[in-house]
């Protein structure tokens, strides 16, 4: 897999330290909620039915407290990523069955010019699969601070 | 375009859509998503239903172009190949919405659609 810089790809408005919702739909839908506040989506329905669909297929929690819900939607016209924490955890159906902590929701058009979609989400399981970088994320409150996470 | 024609040419399209949509499903298994068993079957049987309906020499040159490129099938924009991006003849593009045959591009051999 092609390693891709992922920092491009976040935005401080897409930014949530501490979520407020505590069930899955409810952070799902914050995650949404945010993406189209910040101008990143165009139609909350169409992408928040995407990955309501996409979680039936199988839960996007991928285990040690991390999810990472992920589609192509129509809604989208470019690919970004919000990331969100919830302190007290949230059950996801994770594949370990531990509740979810930090959330990257990961959303992108039907078709890029440079198919990173797959880049993106294969690099960010690769970041997040690092035992040390991981429980980092679990303590940042700033967007400076996550970034330099990102980067290092 | 006869309408027949542009019946299939919808199937194709639709064909392509679910293609891509289980290759990447199977991508994103590899990445070590969950993906359940019947939620990637159930796309396989839509598949499966869909290709009974489109006819067998142009399923097949489907197939072929598809071992070749991501997309065998590709919209045409102001007279271009979104393929390959080069400009189509008038021969082609005149033809496009009206003609009684699928066309393909004569640079890169993908089969066109015209949006509508």
């Amino acid at each position: 897999m092609e390693k891709v810089e992922l920092v491009s790809y976040f935005n401080e408005s897409l930014f949530i330290p501490a979520l407020r919702a505590r069930t899955k739909e409810g952070v799902l839908e914050e995650l949404v909620e945010r993406f189209v506040e910040a101008k990143f989506l165009r139609n909350q329905t169409i992408a928040l039915e995407m990955v309501h669909r996409r979680e039936q297929l199988g839960s996007t929690g991928i285990g040690h407290g991390i999810a990472i819900p992920h589609g192509r939607t129509t809604a989208a016209s470019e690919v970004m990523i919000a990331f969100g924490c919830s302190k007290s955890g949230v059950d996801w159906q994770a594949m370990d069955g531990k509740p979810v902590h930090l959330v990257f929701m990961v959303l992108a058009p039907p078709q890029e010019l440079n198919n990173r979609y797959l880049p993106i989400l294969g690099r960010l399981v690769e970041v997040l699969s690092e035992a040390h970088h991981r429980d980092k994320f679990h303590s940042v409150s700033t967007y400076s601070d996550f970034i330099n996470l990102l980067k290092s | 375009m006869s309408g027949k024609i542009k019946t299939q040419i919808e199937f194709l399209v639709a064909l392509q859509d679910l293609d891509l949509m289980i290759k990447e499903i199977e991508e994103v298994k590899e990445l070590g998503f969950e993906v359940k068993g019947e939620g990637l079957s159930s796309l396989t049987r839509a598949r499966d239903e869909l290709v009974q309906k489109i006819k067998k020499p142009l399923l097949a040159a489907y197939e072929r172009l598809r071992n070749r490129y991501k997309r065998a099938i590709v919209p045409v924009k102001d007279d271009n190949c979104l393929g390959c991006f080069m400009k189509l003849p008038t021969s082609i593009t005149a033809h496009g919405r009206t003609d009684k045959e699928v066309l393909v591009c004569e640079n890169c051999g993908r089969i066109l659609y015209w949006l509508t």
